[in-house]
């Protein structure tokens, strides 16, 4: 009977072996694997930590770079609004990382590595939570827990829509152990990606360090292959591999730590810190996000001097354009869009929508529906040269019709209007 | 206990014989001209039609049926009085002073804490039986939490409008919400928190609820009720994953303490009680007593008249489908035709359309149907159905359930939808809560449309229907069991369905998909298993079908994705030079990748649709029973691996469905290994036939055809569910031979090789079986003995497609031939 139920297994296409990511060395037989806890924890450098669930290791360690600073107020207030005052204080700042066993979410998916970071003595101490299988979750959970309770702050790196949910679902499994609810959650992921994704072209952490701190990681290990190295780990006890892994999680608590750093002082202070315009730029879009828009118009105009790529250009004096307008700054505005409406031949969606924009004006504000009509009159014909002239993709050719139809009921709209008031005049 | 109105009423008698309508004819001359403002459907009118359709019938063959079906006073019993008083009283501002007496019996069993299932009519006030214990219970204690699933997303949508009536005049003291694959993220976070009631579907508690149960906390802590709508719809595949969906829905609610009570209803079928009990595993109590009013309805069987006795050729009966529509439609009464497949929506489609074109600068009256078409889309026929302004709509099944499209006038089916439960369901589109209103069903020359059209009080009499599944088919359960490790560690004292835990265990961790720790087996895969497990079919992949004809035509609007078709059916419906037809238009299939699961098509208009022919062999692998029997011959079932390929396709010309033409394909071939159950005619029998060698084949294929009827009939089925095919027994199982090598030309097999043992298999068509085989080896005798009813009963000569299925012209003896098997097989009679 076993045999039969062996050669009925054998069809069954859910059985068939996990398609698995090639971890690279996990494959070299002369990998040393742990005999047991003590041979383990001397070569991942931790120690075995203990309390009421069980056990599980702890790795520490110090690190004199980045150095603590303080946090301003302001910028806190800026990236963290209604955050309580004592948000400011640094040393009640956790940060936070993990290395999980997938991306997708959902309750089978396990932080195996708990990263933790907090200033001390000017520096940075590391301590990483790492569970040897499954059943030490509770245990690691539990000192999360209890770290947390000594720096109810949490800083993380995009960690409000991952690491913290996904370690609240974490706690919610054990039935036993309550989530700590975080006095405050700064995720920088949000103002690093305004400001520095312009110019690094991504907002991934490794690439902050190297481009805006001058880091450059040696060996790191490719996020992608984390979650194999650790179930490897669990299935053959091959430790080695997770050498990188534990290196990897700290290189992201201390860049975390210092893309804080770096986030706090730009901020205090944009024009002061040698900031390049990119830079400015996006301070520019976090302080008009706030409703700062005064400050915002002002950083508008440093980074307009600083100078930018012509795209880059365009969309910041589009910017100012709308700041300017919403506090009826109207010559300026004025000024921007007619300056953006004439460079149709570089940027013609700003420049439809600057025409559009002063049409708005002078039919509404002017009360000059002609003058609004000749505007979108003009606007037509530059739509129609390009299209007529470019050989453009296929979302383009829909995107020209869109704004062709959307100019032709405004114009039909507006000369609708100039009949009807000549009428009255008559 | 089987009480539902259809019984009572053909035992009454109440069946009209034609010519009392032949003679109401005479009067029709004499209606007033103004039948495009006639209000709504009338008893005179529907005569009036049937009278037109009689004209043609002139052996009084073609209406077999006229059941005529009267209105029905109600029964009822007060509000039971635990009900809330704040509830009772808004259900009596609603005009529900008193429950229906299936409706008060239900509730009150609730009441009790008992699973229920209640089976009766549609329109006969089922939601109440949900709706009014869910919300009670909410009133009770306003932690109390729900969970409806329906079959499909627009059912959910469907029962949104009475909850949302009911949370307003209580204040709104709870919230109402669907979840489905259409919910907006910025609004999943509040849902999760704030709905006491969460409509939703198998699918979308499988891969969006489950996996992320913890984010459902709420929920699961105090869920109450569980309700399973369309029950009879969860039956083989569907109910089958189902099952294990349940499975883990209930692992995870004990895990949060809770232990919901079932709420069922189903349309009725035979085994209501076994089913239900079957899916949630637990005592379930049927109440099938159905207390509720219902309008006067005629029912009409319609048998297209024959034109070619000798070959039993019958007109066809999509023709004849549309004429009677049309009749209908002309008398303004709004009309649903229902096609049993996607090409004969369109066919339908485009033949109503140019008898009924849209009016100059008007949208089209007449509209199509079906899955595959846009959301939006559907969306919007829905509307025009509900407002009058689209007069006529041709659909597939997807319109069989409450979507709310409205009461309509009138019902045409175009062939026998396959199950007596489905027939009822879309019969009920037309005249759901008052005045009179008619169903027409036109039966296709298929045997088993023959067989109920000519057998009426096999219809309208008890429910021969039974729903089978199989979640311990070990393709299905497996797949589960990793959701479930995904959702919740395994322990080993668990137990999932009939099988040994820790063995499957033991194989998925060596597999690489769980580890154990600390006695439990947990998720050890970076995926997630819930993405690639589809509820509905072997694989969830869809072939999207893309329009290349922008290209051509120098029109800019590009590609542009049309429909979406399932793996199963890709083959056969959007292979290289297909005929795939949508809203109407047809479309030339250019090529198939495969690969990407994309069909590139481009619009054409010819006169011909394309039928795609699949070759297939079976093997034995192992024997499960087996018994010798008369004949000689045996039965038995058991283990089978199934090889299948399309290889060619027939062009078939519209109107007169003639063969124009055919192709040969090179497309992937497809294995399974299923369960089958198969009937070996011995050597002694198949000799002693007195017929010629292309007559004994085609007997054995014919009796294989009706066979195939029949079998599907019992089970409930879909004919895609089933394969049939005959192969040489082999002497023992699991022997390797040579696989034959596949045809050259897309021939009738029967005519290419010579069987001198064969077996006759019916094998369930799907990876690892699902749960047919042994109800039909148990039931044998009755499947042989109908099957011999069935052809010896035909009216045909030589054979028909209505019996024994279309003949090869060498063929001449074999329905006789056929029959001769049976008799040996089954005797006489």
């Amino acid at each position: 009977m076993p045999l039969k139920l062996k050669d009925k297994f054998s069809s069954i296409k859910a059985l068939r072996p996990a398609p698995r990511r090639s971890s690279l060395s996990s494959d070299n037989g002369e990998l040393r694997s742990a005999e047991n806890a003590d041979s383990l924890a001397t070569l991942l450098g931790a120690t075995l930590q203990r309390n009421h669930y069980g056990e599980h290791f702890s790795i520490r360690r110090w690190f004199s770079e980045p150095c603590e600073f303080a946090p301003h107020p302001d910028v806190l207030r800026l990236i963290a609004p209604g955050a309580s005052n004592g948000t400011v204080d640094p040393q009640r700042w956790l940060f936070l990382d993990t290395e999980t066993t997938g991306l997708s979410g959902g309750s089978g998916t396990y932080a195996f590595l708990i990263g933790l970071a907090w200033w001390d003595a000017g520096g940075l101490e590391v301590e990483q939570f790492f569970m040897r299988d499954h059943s030490e979750e509770h245990s690691v959970l539990l000192a999360l827990r209890e770290r947390m309770a000594e720096r109810p702050i949490l800083v993380t790196y995009n960690g409000k829509s991952f690491d913290w949910p996904l370690l609240e679902t974490r706690f919610r499994m054990t039935r036993a152990i309550e989530p700590l609810a975080p006095l405050a959650h700064l995720d920088l992921l949000h103002p690093a990606r305004q400001l520095w994704r312009l110019r690094v072209g991504n907002a991934r952490l490794a690439q902050l360090e190297r481009h805006v701190l001058g880091w450059e990681r040696e060996g790191d290990v490719l996020s992608d292959l984390i979650p194999q190295i650790y179930f490897d780990f669990l299935r053959t006890g091959s430790a080695e591999p997770l050498l990188p892994v534990l290196r990897h999680n700290q290189m992201d608590l201390r860049g975390l730590a210092a893309i804080s750093r770096k986030i706090f002082s730009l901020l205090a202070s944009p024009e002061n810190e040698n900031s390049d315009a990119f830079e400015l730029y996006g301070a520019s879009r976090i302080f008009s996000r706030r409703g700062e828009r005064a400050r915002a118009r002002e950083l508008l105009g440093h980074t307009l001097d600083a100078g930018l790529p012509e795209k880059l250009h365009r969309s910041a004096r589009r910017q100012l354009a709308r700041l300017a307008k919403r506090d009826r700054d109207y010559d300026l505005a004025l000024s921007l869009w007619e300056e953006l409406s004439r460079e149709h031949r570089t940027g013609l969606a700003e420049s439809i929508e600057a025409a559009i924009e002063l049409a708005m004006h002078y039919e509404h504000r002017v009360r000059d529906p002609e003058r609004a009509a000749e505007i979108i009159r003009a606007a037509l014909g530059t739509l129609a040269g390009h299209s007529n002239r470019s050989n453009t993709d296929r979302t383009g050719a829909r995107g020209f019709r869109n704004l062709r139809t959307r100019l032709e009921h405004r114009l039909n709209r507006l000369d609708r209007k100039s009949a009807r008031s000549l009428t009255l005049q008559r | 206990m089987c009480c539902s109105r259809k019984s009572e009423e053909s035992d009454c008698g109440l069946l009209w014989r034609v010519l009392v309508l032949a003679n109401k004819r005479r009067r029709r001359n004499s209606l007033p001209p103004s039948l495009a403002v006639r209000p709504c459907a009338t008893l005179d009118v529907i005569r009036d039609v049937l009278g037109e359709l009689t004209a043609r019938d002139r052996y009084g063959e073609v209406l077999t049926a006229v059941h005529h079906i009267p209105a029905r006073d109600a029964q009822y019993t007060p509000l039971p009085g635990w009900v809330n008083r704040r509830l009772a009283r808004i259900y009596h501002a609603k005009g529900v002073e008193q429950l229906y007496t299936h409706q008060a019996q239900a509730v009150d069993k609730l009441h009790e804490g008992k699973n229920i299932v209640v089976v009766t009519p549609t329109a006969s006030g089922k939601t109440l039986c949900y709706n009014l214990p869910v919300v009670n219970a909410i009133l009770e204690n306003a932690d109390t939490r729900a969970l409806y699933l329906f079959p499909t997303k627009a059912l959910a949508q469907d029962q949104l409008a009475e909850l949302h009536d009911l949370a307003t005049r209580l204040d709104d003291c709870f919230g109402v919400f669907t979840y489905d694959g259409d919910t907006p993220a910025d609004a999943r976070k509040a849902i999760r928190e704030r709905g006491h009631i969460v409509l939703t579907n198998p699918d979308m508690l499988h891969t969006g609820i489950l996996p992320h149960h913890t984010k459902w906390m709420q929920l699961f802590e105090n869920l109450r009720y569980i309700v399973l709508d369309e029950l009879h719809t969860y039956r083989g595949v569907f109910g089958s994953h189902l099952t294990n969906v349940l499975r883990r829905l209930r692992r995870i609610a004990q895990f949060y303490g809770s232990n919901p009570i079932f709420i069922c209803c189903s349309a009725t079928i035979a085994n209501p009680g076994e089913l239900a009990s079957r899916l949630i595993e637990d005592q379930v109590e049927v109440i099938d007593e159905n207390g509720a009013p219902s309008a006067e309805k005629l029912f009409v069987f319609y048998n297209p008249p024959v034109v070619n006795r000798n070959l039993g050729i019958r007109r066809s009966y999509l023709n004849e489908a549309t004429r009677v529509t049309k009749e209908l439609l002309a008398r303004n009464l709004q009309t649903i035709l229902f096609a049993n497949s996607r090409l004969h929506t369109e066919v339908m489609l485009t033949y109503l359309r140019q008898a009924f074109p849209a009016p100059p600068g008007r949208s089209e009256p007449i509209r199509g149907y079906r899955g595959g078409y846009l959301p939006g889309e559907r969306r919007e026929i829905e509307r025009g159905l509900r407002d009058g302004k689209i007069r006529g709509v041709v659909s597939t099944n997807a319109l069989e359930f409450g979507i709310d499209i409205g009461s309509l006038d009138a019902t045409v089916l175009a062939g026998y939808p396959g199950s007596i439960a489905s027939t009822w369901q879309r019969a009920g589109r037309a005249g759901r809560r008052s005045g009179t209103s008619c169903a027409v069903m036109v039966a296709s020359s298929a045997p088993l449309d023959q067989f109920i059209i000519q057998h009426p009080e096999y219809f309208f009499g008890r429910s021969p229907e039974h729903a089978f599944v199989q979640p311990d088919n070990l393709e299905i359960l497996v797949n589960h069991l990793k959701c479930a490790a995904f959702e919740l560690p395994l322990s080993p004292n668990e137990h999932f369905g009939e099988i040994d835990l820790s063995a499957i265990c033991e194989r998925l961790a060596e597999a690489g998909f769980l580890h154990k720790s600390g006695g439990h087996w947990h998720w050890a895969q970076e995926a997630y298993p819930a993405d690639t497990i589809s509820l509905r079919s072997v694989t969830s992949d869809n072939f999207v079908i893309i329009d290349e004809s922008g290209d051509a035509t120098g029109d800019s609007s590009g590609p542009e994705v049309i429909g979406e078709v399932d793996f199963s059916s890709s083959l056969t419906t959007v292979h290289p030079k297909a005929i795939y037809i949508h809203q109407g238009q047809q479309y030339h299939v250019e090529r198939l990748d495969f690969d990407e699961r994309k069909a590139y098509v481009k619009r054409v208009n010819v006169d011909y649709f394309t039928d795609a022919i699949r070759y297939t062999q079976v093997r034995v692998l192992e024997i499960a029973a087996e018994e010798p029997a008369a004949g000689p011959s045996s039965r038995a079932h058991g283990d089978v691996l199934v090889r299948s390929q399309v290889i060619g396709f027939k062009k078939i010309k519209f109107f007169t469905n003639e063969n124009v033409g055919a192709g040969k394909l090179e497309l992937p071939e497809n294995e399974m290994h299923t369960t089958a159950f198969w009937v070996t005619l011995n050597r002694g029998l198949v000799a002693s036939l007195p017929y010629s060698l292309s007559d004994r084949q085609g007997g054995m294929f014919g009796l294989l055809h009706a066979l195939e009827s029949v079998a599907t009939l019992l089970l409930m089925c879909d004919r895609r569910d089933l394969g049939a095919t005959i192969g040489e027994h082999a002497p023992k199982p699991g022997v390797e031979e040579e696989w034959e090598q596949l045809p050259e030309t897309a021939t009738d097999p029967a005519e290419t090789k010579e069987f001198f043992e064969p077996n006759l298999y019916l094998y369930d068509a799907y990876p690892g079986g699902i749960g047919f085989s042994e109800p039909l080896y148990r039931a044998s005798g009755i499947l042989l003995g109908r099957t011999r009813d069935l052809i010896s009963a035909c009216a045909c000569e030589k054979g028909c497609p209505s019996c024994v299925g279309a003949l090869g012209e060498r063929q001449e003896h074999a329905k006789e031939a056929a029959v001769d098997i049976l008799r040996r097989l089954v005797g006489q009679d």
